[in-house]
């Protein structure tokens, strides 16, 4: 499927509508069953998909609304990780998860998402995972001699579950590691672990690195000078990263980046309600073509939209769709 | 018929309830009280809990018509403290309207208002008239407003808290520095400043820390003294005047910092506020037999001071509505001879009272409930309150910690000194508030409410005792970004 310069995407979630979130509960509390919360989902997601299509992105996902957060989706699935489901009082709230023995390898069942997403869209789609680094930093390790371990461990079991999605026609899967953010210390190992979860794997890759969008806010502040350079040494072909709330100053960081890399840009701020207009898009894009050509670009937000509500989700994807046009049209010329 | 016991400060309890109940029961069995109308009695003693406040020695709370309850709450509160010897009779008799001959509550009164909900009563108008115009309220008393306060000086100023926030904060800049993530601006914020004694007691600590430990933070510091009164922003300089290279004088709403302070978002490492949440606009909800309630108000004058104020001062009884109007919106210096004006400011506020009524909330079809509290929320949370509960919905305090908190740096702290409820049996201890601190309001702030609303948006919020002052009553919230 080709797609138009400058691709519009979302980084992964969608809005999470509040009858959502309250149906959640619901299921935690024991007051709605498992097959009728299955349903709800599809019922979500198709409607996530209908809205980015509505939109008028070119690169769609089943908006992560059957996920209760970027943990827990992957800690339930992940054999071997213990659960202690009575920490959780709000669904977004993360599980005290931990791991006391070595992981058994086997199934995740993202394929089957990966197929729900397939079956309900005809243009291109994306599915995203979490990173073997940020699930390091929130699943317990009780067991493995380090994190860097636990995390080479946690990338050798999610794998093969990343060739079967490619497998089944996944041609572009997102990583998404923003806890290099608050731990570029960890830097150089979290990219080996990237590089694990990755190999031999069929598809586009991207990597997805942010400060931060718990409750809708940043978790970290700083530079992305700690990504260079080994993030030239990631075996993945898009970086998306956060400029809309931050600022562009950091752009400047990867005008020298390699051939072999897209960007992905972020040009709406997901932390605030306030819908951007399509001309403050358009000059954020302009911005970054100042440093990378548009062969190489492609058009985000700067992270999930779960937080916004619906309508102004829905606006700024809009807003962005439209901005970028304008760019489109500019490049014509 | 219910007695409820709340509280009775130096006073022979045993013999004040049975003055009560004796006169209730001789209403009984004179007939001038309905058997039905006892049955569903519940007569609060002793309501009060600040000693200026905005209720009569009794007043009724009834709900207004539902057609759906079957039984409807009576509701009578009785402050013992105001009660003349041989007047509670007569004045129970003219607030449950009962007989023929019983004159209605507060016919005479002079009403300032229709009833609403507190939050939007007049009474938030002559509050924000005293922090505007201070200078002439405190000319007019001839007494600084601190001294108003318990023990006449504020606890936000203490050396020991204040130095003891002062090593957090650097332990914090400290650690943010090591992982190279410290800011080359340090913000700090400071929301209601008083007179800026805390600030410029925090920024001495501050510098005397930072050039102990040779950290050289002090100079790339950026001291926000934030309040909505330009008056009381101009009274902090002098408290400041060592750091003012530092400071930045800023006029805003502390309903909704966020407002003027939008550039700072997410960037700010420290704020802090103490007693602005228990001064901000708030209501009041009561669950009755498992059915939620709004209490609305309506704000008045009492009929005998009414007529004092119109002899004292020549502003005839049915003016004084009007009157009231002028004064909120030009301020004291209204009236051709000032003294009058501040005086005529002065006595109204001492005479307002607030009469009160339960809506249904079943009658409301959209409750606006305060930003960030959900109904689930607010229903979780009474799911562990007293069956029978009458509190504090706190709509200012939530709306200005929602509209304070994306101000914060990720490794930000929010620190409010207040006087909170933590807990919803709290209540069972006594109603703590509106009442009324030198020509301010002061009402005691749920905390519970607070916590709910801020663990849903991502923050933990915890509450500590003030330990600092023995006997002090408030209590410190402490809010960090959950990870």
């Amino acid at each position: 499927m080709a797609l138009p310069i400058l691709p519009t995407t979302v980084v992964g979630s969608y809005s999470m509508p509040g009858w959502l979130e309250r149906l959640k509960t619901e299921y935690y509390a024991r007051r709605i069953s498992r097959r009728d919360l299955d349903e709800i989902h599809d019922t979500a997601v198709k409607a996530a998909i209908k809205d980015q299509e509505m939109a008028g992105l070119d690169v769609i996902t089943d908006g992560e609304l059957r996920r209760d957060n970027m943990i827990d989706y992957f800690a339930e699935r992940l054999p071997g990780v213990q659960i202690d489901h009575a920490t959780k009082k709000f669904h977004y709230d993360f599980y005290d998860s931990r791991v006391q023995g070595k992981l058994p390898a086997g199934p995740l069942g993202l394929v089957e998402d990966f197929k729900f997403l397939r079956a309900n869209t005809e243009r291109e789609t994306k599915f995203c995972v979490t990173g073997p680094h940020t699930l390091s930093k929130r699943i317990r390790n009780e067991h493995y001699p380090s994190e860097q371990e636990f995390a080479m461990d946690l990338a050798r079991v999610m794998n093969p579950e990343l060739k079967a999605i490619a497998k089944a026609g996944g041609h572009f899967i997102q990583v998404d590691e923003p806890y290099f953010s608050g731990f570029p210390e960890d830097f150089e190992w979290g990219v080996k672990a990237l590089n694990l979860l990755v190999e031999g794997v069929e598809a586009k890759i991207a990597v997805h690195i942010c400060y931060g969008n718990r409750y809708g806010k940043p978790s970290w502040e700083g530079s992305y000078k700690y990504l260079l350079p080994g993030i030239l040494d990631a075996h993945v072909q898009q970086i998306t990263l956060e400029f809309a709330r931050r600022g562009g100053e950091d752009l400047e960081l990867f005008r020298e980046l390699p051939p072999r890399f897209e960007l992905g840009i972020g040009v709406i701020d997901v932390k605030t309600q306030a819908v951007e207009t399509p001309h403050q898009v358009a000059e954020r894009i302009r911005k970054a073509l100042e440093v990378i050509p548009a062969e190489r670009l492609f058009i985000l937000p700067d992270c999930g939209l779960l937080h916004l509500s619906r309508d102004v989700a829905f606006a700024k994807l809009s807003a962005m769709v439209e901005g970028t046009r304008f760019v489109r049209k500019e490049l014509k010329h | 018929m219910i007695l409820q016991l709340n509280h009775l400060h130096r006073k022979p309890a045993a013999s004040t309830t049975q003055e009560v109940v004796d006169t209730l029961y001789a209403l009984l069995e004179e007939g001038r009280l309905e058997r039905e109308q006892f049955a569903r009695l519940r007569v609060h003693l002793d309501w009060i809990q600040y000693r200026q406040n905005f209720r009569e020695c009794v007043m009724a709370t009834k709900a207004t018509s539902d057609p759906r309850a079957e039984s409807l709450p009576l509701e009578v509160h009785i402050d013992m403290r105001q009660v003349a010897p041989g007047a509670l009779r007569d004045a129970i008799l003219r607030n449950l309207m009962i007989g023929d001959d019983a004159p209605a509550p507060h016919q005479d009164a002079v009403f300032l208002e229709d009833f609403r909900s507190f939050r939007e009563s007049i009474a938030w108008g002559f509050n924000r008239l005293y922090w505007h115009r201070l200078t002439d309220w405190e000319e007019f008393t001839g007494r600084d407003y601190e001294q108003a306060l318990p023990g006449g000086k504020s606890d936000a100023n203490h050396p020991v808290a204040v130095a003891h926030c002062v090593a957090d904060f650097w332990t914090l800049l400290r650690d943010l520095e090591n992982r190279k993530q410290l800011p080359e601006e340090i913000f700090v914020l400071e929301i209601g400043v008083g007179m800026g004694r805390r600030a410029g007691l925090w920024m001495d600590h501050f510098r005397a820390l930072d050039a102990e430990r040779g950290t050289k933070y002090y100079a790339r510091l950026r001291f926000l003294l934030g309040d909505y009164s330009l008056a009381t922003l101009e009274r902090s300089r002098p408290a400041v005047k060592d750091h003012m290279e530092l400071c930045s004088f800023i006029v805003l709403d502390a309903l909704n910092p966020l407002k003027n302070l939008a550039f700072l978002r997410h960037k700010i490492l420290h704020i802090h506020l103490t007693n602005v949440y228990d001064n901000l606009p708030d209501e009041e909800f009561a669950r009755r037999e498992g059915r939620l309630y709004a209490v609305q108000v309506r704000a008045y004058v009492p009929a005998s001071d009414a007529r004092r104020i119109s002899e004292e001062l020549g502003v005839a009884a049915t003016d004084i509505p009007r009157t009231v109007n002028r004064l909120l919106e030009g301020g004291p210096d209204y009236l051709t001879d000032r003294r009058r004006g501040l005086a005529f400011w002065h006595e109204v506020w001492q005479a307002m009272r607030l009469e009160e009524r339960l809506v249904s909330l079943e009658d409301l079809p959209d409750v606006a409930l305060p930003p960030g509290l959900h109904q689930e929320q607010l229903e979780e949370a009474l799911e562990g309150a007293p069956s029978e509960v009458r509190f504090h919905l706190s709509s200012g305090a939530l709306e200005s910690f929602q509209n304070t908190v994306p101000l914060l740096h990720p490794r930000g702290f929010l620190q409010v000194q207040d006087i909170f409820v933590t807990n919803f049996n709290e209540y069972r201890l006594g109603f703590h508030g509106p009442g009324k601190l030198d020509g301010s309001i002061v009402n005691w702030v749920n905390g519970v409410l607070l916590r709910e609303v801020g663990e849903r948006a991502g923050y933990d919020v915890h509450f500590a005792p003030f330990h600092y002052r023995p006997g002090s009553r408030t209590s410190v919230l402490y809010t960090t970004q959950r990870e």
